[in-house]
């Protein structure tokens, strides 16, 4: 009966990334956005005085902090997809308005769809892109989580992002939604 | 794509992206060694990677609104067949919601698990598994579930919804008595013997998940299920000091195997805190009736080996310790002490009051004097046998107090009345000869008088809220 340690931590990461939100609705101006590096950080740093200390060490808790985010994520958007069904093209730009002069924002979903065709190629390609675009590690933290070389880690980020960015772009389902 | 040439393509992908820009397609076709689609492919990849300058490179970004907002259904949304009335509670991730059921009319709660990834499917299947368990039990004091339903992906359970409160405001507004502690634990155990029975265990039992119906029966809510809210609501906000690792086991907050006997655990918890307000490891905890801390100190045990084996060894226990509480005195409340200290402090003056009036008989002589002293002595030795004997009722056998008030009050009104008057004889006829012995004599009838009138009606209302006399 012991549970999965990583299926049992998520709801408490979670959770915190939720109050984490909404201490800053309540603080700051509408309309900020929070990177994930912030948000990961932030989480760790409150539950890691927690006691017991619910985690084995930070890279079991950013592992878990990064799929966290990547489901919040895809929920959220596939919640406005569902409002908007019907409207408007679908587009969610999370990095729409953060920095202006930003590549156009990436579609959720088609990154969440492709990441998962690229975790059933090579699981370590995908976990390296949630651990560092969800999770926000550096190039060094991510190899420090996954437990390969830092030459390693870019080698495998820079394949994998050219895969998953011409996944995004020639998928058909997002064909309209992906042309950013 | 096999494994075999994935791992070609990254070896290519790899090699070509340090050669220089231009050569880098003479190089590939060099190493494919004739593999047109790999070459494809490799080409293909660069491309991407040329034109993916800024794609993912910074991490994501989330708006605190759209954070906050995960999880959250509205008022008329519509749940396969369920429709949203509200949210009634949140435990971490589970939000649980007031909802009705359209085909049946009814009202659930439904309760809205984690959003899942489609990914997860292992913690999806445990949840399917868990609450096909917790529908498996069927008692009076477990609520029941009714269906595990998924809509677009997501799970749901709709079970039983009651309208109460929890046993935590219960605790919250003050100590329980004894017997409606116990009673309660034993409800709780029962519902525990039910669901261990079909092998299920909470995991997450708190006065949080014991709700009391408004007809007072005991329902305990989120078997098997509620532990996936375990940790999240461990987790208390900056200042909460409550939270649940208070009725976690070692062995479960240390991660280790869990088996039923958590929830003995948190019975003891539970139980000590019905009774006494505080955690049963509380420093400054009040004391709490002798054989009922006895149960609950077992359940605490460290070692789940030194606590009770099953609910139903524990059922057991506490439902002989409800059978020992009937006999047992009551804590006695502050107005009953005020009482009880006002029938010892008439007993003793009466009973002094002898010494003085001997002394009055002494002085007045003869057959007067005789007949005085022996009604004022008679009178005393009924008045005070009764006043220690309604003390001594009430202190061991409470139960019998009302019947035992009823038969003494005509016969204290009798012998106080004799008592007081004798004093008054007593101190008239000693007046000239003995003013200071007369003093005493009198003042002590009027004491009397007045205490019997005023005092005692007074003590006995605010101890027992009649007006009647003893």
């Amino acid at each position: 009966m012991t549970p999965d340690p990583i299926s049992s931590l998520m709801p408490l990461v979670y959770d915190e990334l939720r109050r984490i939100a909404a201490g800053y609705i309540r603080r700051e101006r509408p309309g900020q956005t929070l990177q994930a590096t912030a948000l990961v950080n932030e989480a760790f740093v409150r539950l890691a005085s927690e006691r017991p200390r619910p985690f084995a060490n930070r890279q079991h808790f950013v592992a878990i902090a990064a799929l966290s985010m990547r489901q919040i994520l895809v929920q959220r958007a596939r919640a406005r997809k569902a409002a908007k069904r019907g409207g408007a093209p679908d587009r969610v730009t999370l990095d729409e308005g953060l920095v202006s002069a930003e590549p156009p924002g990436v579609d959720v979903l088609a990154l969440d769809e492709a990441l998962t065709r690229l975790a059933a190629l090579d699981p370590e390609q995908a976990r390296i892109v949630e651990l560092r675009y969800f999770g926000g590690l550096t190039v060094e933290e991510t190899a420090e989580v996954i437990g390969v070389s830092p030459a390693t880690v870019k080698r495998q980020w820079a394949m994998a992002r050219a895969w998953l960015k011409r996944a995004v772009d020639t998928a058909p389902d997002h064909g309209a939604d992906a042309s950013l | 794509m096999t494994r075999e040439q994935w791992e070609r393509l990254k070896v290519l992908f790899s090699g070509a992206l340090e050669q220089p820009a231009e050569r880098r397609h003479e190089w590939l076709t060099l190493q494919a060694q004739g593999d047109e689609a790999l070459v494809r492919e490799a080409g293909a990849l660069l491309d991407a990677h040329d034109t993916a300058a800024g794609f993912l490179e910074e991490p994501a970004v989330v708006d605190p609104a759209d954070l906050a907002a995960v999880d959250e259904l509205h008022t008329g949304t519509r749940i396969g067949s369920y429709e949203i009335e509200h949210e009634i509670g949140r435990g971490g991730m589970g939000v649980v919601y007031l909802a009705r059921d359209l085909r049946l009319g009814r009202r659930v709660a439904l309760k809205a698990l984690p959003q899942l990834h489609d990914s997860n499917e292992a913690l999806r299947e445990r949840l399917r598994r868990e609450a096909r368990a917790a529908a498996n039990i069927a008692h009076p004091t477990v609520a029941t579930v009714y269906a595990l339903e998924e809509v677009d992906g997501r799970l749901f359970i709709a079970s039983e919804y009651i309208e109460g409160h929890s046993l935590r405001s219960e605790i919250e507004s003050g100590r329980l008595e004894p017997r409606r502690a116990i009673a309660f634990a034993i409800d709780i155990v029962s519902g525990l013997c039910a669901a261990h029975d079909v092998r299920v265990v909470h995991r997450d039992l708190k006065p949080e998940n014991v709700l009391i119906t408004s007809s007072g029966s005991v329902k305990v809510v989120d078997f098997g299920i509620a532990h996936i809210d375990t940790i999240n609501t461990r987790l208390t906000r900056e200042g909460d000091v409550i939270g649940t690792p208070a009725y976690m086991a070692p062995e479960q907050l240390i991660g280790g195997t869990v088996d039923a006997r958590v929830d003995i655990y948190a019975v003891g918890v539970i139980l000590t805190e019905m009774l006494t307000g505080q955690h049963p490891l509380a420093p400054d905890r009040p004391s709490m009736p002798v054989s009922a801390s006895e149960i609950a100190w077992r359940c605490i045990q460290t070692d789940p080996n030194a606590r009770y084996q099953s609910a139903r060894e524990l059922l057991a226990a506490l439902e002989g310790e409800l059978a020992n509480s009937n006999a047992l005195p009551e804590p006695v409340p502050r107005a009953r002490w005020w009482w009880e200290f006002h029938q010892a402090a008439v007993s003793s003056v009466y009973a002094a009051m002898v010494w003085p009036t001997w002394l009055a008989r002494n002085v007045i002589g003869g057959q007067v004097g005789n007949a005085v002293f022996v009604t004022v002595l008679a009178a005393a030795i009924v008045a005070v046998t009764l006043r220690l004997h309604l003390w001594f009722t009430s202190r061991f056998y409470l139960a019998e107090l009302g019947w035992a008030r009823a038969r003494a009050t005509g016969w204290m009104l009798v012998s106080d009345a004799i008592l007081a008057s004798g004093l008054v004889v007593a101190g008239v006829l000693v007046g000239d000869a003995r003013p200071a012995l007369a003093v005493i004599e009198i003042a002590v009838a009027v004491g009397a008088a007045t205490a019997f009138a005023v005092v005692e009606p007074a003590t006995t209302r605010a101890a027992f809220g009649q007006t009647d006399r003893l």
